[in-house]
């Protein structure tokens, strides 16, 4: 009786700050897509098929790849003398937001950007190629920089999975047996540890599908545009003038989200019939293949030089006025888009206003559950984090764009904050849940037994060991928050700007030199948090 | 829809009584408009693609702060559109105190919320500069894309459709678009224009119409559906014939103007356009692109077109909204927004009727950039053009 009335206590602030603006949301996307005619104009549009094959095959590639890819990689250097390094590297890569990457590795591959420089002033090409790199037909830009932001995302997934201790207690047995049995590192791998890791990877690897296939930032900087990915035309559609659009997009963003379920079903069945005998037949025979530590280190490498010139392309661009083919530094250097930056900081005040506010409240609200709610109810909360990471943000931020409107909180810095803590908590409420339930209780009873009263205890011994988790996931947090540019432009209504909105609002009319200062700061906030998160705790990702 | 007896009143009165007033008879009013507006905050929502533009915004809220206590606020957006449907929400829940108090704003949008009586007014020509605008000579100050102002919006600024290139690169730019195809087949891949419905994109579309169609007449009326195929048969004779010849063969488009003029300043295009004939200047006078840049027009005229501050219905300030729009018709802030190296963007007042006093604000000097050789400008075809083809131009080429 008494942990239920703690539960409705715990449940009263997270109902109103989290689960009541979700699930009016959706809701409220519901509603608005009751209406036949968005369907039907809908279903008349000349893209939508195209843009929909677009969307799930560019989501779904890109999905294998970075699966197959982190899998590669941790394979080869897992318990190596890299392996904590690069684990910690791939933290590091993880803060930057996928807008920013996206930006700066357009200007690596277009056919005027830097790599086509670099082979051109030595093949002695004078005017640039006719590559098909950035917004090409097949989104095959749009997949690689997926790929090369998703990777370093799966590679920390797992080894979080094998840092923890029954896992890899488990697998160093299960690594034992294997090899009295013949099996060689990378057949063990295969046979023995993705498929007991991969399960444990479900939802991360649901929520990596999804986002990549309807993510709208980042198609809009890299994507195809004839026709772009579905996520595009919706969001186009939801940013028109003519309420018919709004409403066809709304109709649109629970299409996408209907075929992407849809897929995922088939995916379950498909999985059931075939995968035994596909597995069979990638597994037979016992192999004395050993890991691929050498493809993985270079790999490694690769991905630490694109990320490395990702950055230096960025700074270069931020004060590079004219920077015309072949040359490989800016013929005009001027500090003026960094002046103006300066001049005019609402966006990175308002980004950080939001990151801090929704962090601070996220993380208070995933204590106080923890602290209140047994661990049996963490399973029905944890199914509505995921609702709301993996369900498109165009979704979800079109539900609620619809539900504030009645509330009149479109506009304002509140909505906003909701709209962002929305995400925020669900990622918070992830990331402190392992670490929070795994505190041993003996604790509490020895310090309780020392006389220290459940206060005492509570801000001295317990939140002193939650530290570096509590660190963690408020470096998540605010990397999340900070990255949040579909929710932000569509609640925010143009009354508060932030750094993803000026950054995709840059890259789609104004100068280069000033998108790239935005996409620094998008890089930088997060990147910080990361570091100082990292001062609190060993491992903090 | 619900308003406060305030705003219902000052709606109706505006609405009923102004026409009647004599223009002699404003004056004392408009006093009363500045007192009013003193100590109001006017959101002018207007489009934050370029720097430029938001430096000039950033100078007309000191001086309206300063001269008539009114505090503007520039809501930065990428699209008018956006502001539109916000107005169209707000209206329809019922929210008197709307977010937008002065928007940025033609063509379109202009016709939608003028059709969904969204506007406040008529106040344009009540507007003590107003007295100032060239509407003559420049009749899109009175009809926005084939529709009337009837006082809803107030002029801001000039455009017409304008091409630039690095003329070292260019020995002679097109002038028509049957030399741009000629072009085209000369330089294959470096040719292209933004896809429809980019505003930009849109604007060449409506260009290649005007210059395939046989009898132009019929752009000034209402396009009709069955009639369409027919009259614009030649307009997708000349598109086939271009797009091969285009940048990665017209399969794919650029989304955005600046995209486009990006890939000029790359050198991965020849050419890019623009909506405001002094752009290039001013990009030379940026250091955005090289002194060598030149900037032309087709021969037999391109399309022009005005654009415009309005006061969405539901402003908390439209007095303050109508003090600022009345600023940015002197010819002290017209002169400013003209001159290069701040904006340059085109003047709708008539400057060889203004005194001497009043014309120093305009410089003329001609610098590295600017059209040699200025081309009349076309007006608009009927608004309801545009939506036919833009979605003639996406089944045909978007896919």
């Amino acid at each position: 009786m008494r942990a239920w009335l703690n539960s409705f206590a715990a449940f009263l602030p997270l109902g109103v700050l989290w689960l009541g603006p979700l699930l009016a949301g959706l809701l409220a996307v519901l509603y608005g897509a009751l209406d036949g005619e968005a369907w039907l104009t809908l279903f008349e549009h000349p893209q939508l098929w195209p843009a929909l094959a677009l969307s799930l095959g560019t989501g779904t590639l890109s999905l294998i790849i970075s699966a197959v890819l982190a899998f590669w990689i941790v394979a080869g250097l897992y318990g190596g003398k890299l392996w904590a390094d690069s684990s910690s590297l791939m933290g590091g890569f993880l803060s930057l937001p996928h807008l920013a990457f996206a930006l700066g590795l357009g200007f690596l591959i277009t056919p005027s950007g830097f790599i086509a420089r670099v082979i051109g002033s030595i093949a002695g090409w004078p005017v640039p190629p006719q590559w098909v790199t950035t917004q090409d037909p097949y989104g095959l830009s749009l997949i690689t920089v997926l790929v090369l932001k998703e990777v370093p995302f799966l590679i920390w997934l797992i080894g979080a999975q094998l840092a923890r201790p029954d896992v890899s207690q488990m697998l160093k047995g299960h690594f034992r047996v294997s090899q009295s049995l013949g099996h060689g590192g990378a057949s063990v791998w295969l046979r023995v540890f993705i498929p007991q890791i991969v399960p444990r990877l479900k939802w991360p690897l649901l929520i990596v599908w999804f986002y990549g296939a309807s993510v709208v930032d980042v198609a809009l900087a890299i994507g195809p545009t004839q026709p772009p990915p579905l996520s595009v035309i919706i969001w186009s559609d939801l940013n028109n003038a003519d309420p018919a659009f709004n409403a066809r997009g709304t109709a649109g963003a629970l299409f996408l989200t209907a075929a992407l379920i849809g897929l995922a079903l088939v995916w379950m069945v498909l999985k059931k019939i075939f995968l035994p005998s596909i597995w069979k037949f990638f597994t037979r025979g016992p192999s004395r293949r050993r890991t691929p530590t050498i493809t993985s280190g270079l790999l490694l490498l690769f991905f630490c030089a694109v990320y490395a010139m990702v950055f230096a392309v960025l700074c270069v661009m931020s004060i590079g006025t004219l920077w015309p083919y072949p040359n490989l530094f800016p013929t005009e250097v001027r500090w003026t888009a960094w002046q103006q930056f300066v001049m005019s900081p609402a966006p990175l005040l308002n980004s950080l206003s939001l990151a801090f506010a929704s962090t601070l409240a996220a993380l208070g609200l995933a204590v106080f559950w923890l602290e209140t709610v047994p661990e049996k109810l963490d399973a029905a909360l944890l199914v509505f984090a995921i609702v709301a990471i993996a369900l498109p943000s165009l979704l979800v931020a079109d539900g609620q764009y619809l539900a504030f409107l009645r509330l009149g909180l479109n506009g304002t810095w509140v909505g906003v904050f909701l709209a962002h803590l929305t995400q925020v908590f669900a990622y918070v409420f992830i990331v402190l849940k392992g670490p929070y339930r795994a505190f041993d209780p003996r604790y509490r009873a020895v310090s309780l037994g020392l006389n220290a009263d459940p206060l005492r205890f509570w801000s001295t011994v317990k939140l002193g060991m939650m530290k570096p988790a509590l660190a963690a996931a408020a470096a998540v947090g605010v990397g999340v928050s900070i990255a949040q540019y579909v929710p932000t432009q569509l609640i925010a209504s143009g009354r508060l700007t932030t750094l993803p909105v000026e950054a995709v609002t840059l890259a789609s009319g104004g100068s280069r030199p000033l998108m790239a200062v935005f996409a620094l700061m998008l890089a930088v906030v997060p990147a910080i948090a990361f570091l100082v998160a990292a001062r609190f705790g060993r491992k903090p990702l | 829809m619900k308003f406060s007896k305030r705003e219902l009143f000052k709606a109706a009165g505006a609405a009923a009584l102004l026409p009647l007033f004599p223009k002699a008879g404003f004056a004392g009013d408009w006093a009363a408009l500045e007192a009013q507006a003193k100590g109001q905050t006017v959101y002018f929502n207007a489009w934050a693609g370029s720097e430029p533009i938001n430096t000039y915004i950033a100078w007309v809220a000191e001086q309206v702060k300063a001269r008539y206590g009114v505090t503007l606020e520039h809501v930065k957006i990428a699209d008018a559109a956006e502001v539109v449907r916000r107005v169209r929400d707000e209206v329809k829940a019922g929210k008197a105190e709307g977010s937008a108090d002065l928007v940025w704003i033609n063509g379109e949008n202009f016709r939608a919320m003028k059709a969904e009586k969204l506007l406040f007014g008529p106040f344009a020509d009540e507007l003590p500069n107003f007295k100032y605008v060239d509407t003559e000579g420049k009749p899109t100050t009175l009809v926005d894309f084939a529709e009337a102002t009837d006082g809803l919006e107030s002029p801001w600024g000039m455009a017409q459709f304008t091409f630039f290139g690095d003329g070292s690169k260019i020995s002679e730019p097109p002038r028509s678009m049957d030399e741009l195809v000629v072009f085209a087949k000369s330089n294959p891949g470096r040719v292209t224009y933004p896809a429809p419905p980019d505003f930009h994109g849109t604007t060449f579309v409506k260009q290649a119409l005007y210059e395939s169609i046989t009898d132009r007449s019929f752009l000034r009326l209402p396009a009709k559906d069955d009639e369409f195929p027919r009259l614009a048969a030649p307009f997708f004779d000349l598109l086939d014939s271009l797009h091969p010849h285009l940048w990665r063969a017209g399969q794919q488009f650029p989304q955005s103007q600046a995209q486009l003029k990006q890939m000029l300043a790359d050198g991965e295009l020849l050419m890019a356009l623009t909506f405001n004939p002094n752009e290039p200047a001013n990009l030379v006078a940026s250091g955005e692109m090289p002194a060598s840049t030149v900037a032309w027009q087709h021969r037999a005229g391109t399309i022009g077109n005005t654009h415009f501050v309005a006061i969405p219905i539901n402003s908390k300030a439209a007095a303050g909204a109508q003090v600022v729009a009345n600023f940015l018709l002197s010819p002290e802030a017209q002169g400013r927004k003209a001159e290069l190296k701040i904006w340059g963007d085109p003047t709708v007042l008539a400057t060889a009727k203004l005194s001497a006093d009043e014309a120093r604000f305009f410089g003329t000097s001609v610098v590295p950039g600017s059209v040699t050789d200025p081309a009349p400008a076309l007006p608009e075809p009927h608004g309801s053009w545009v939506p036919l083809l833009e979605t003639a131009w996406l089944e045909s080429y978007g896919t």
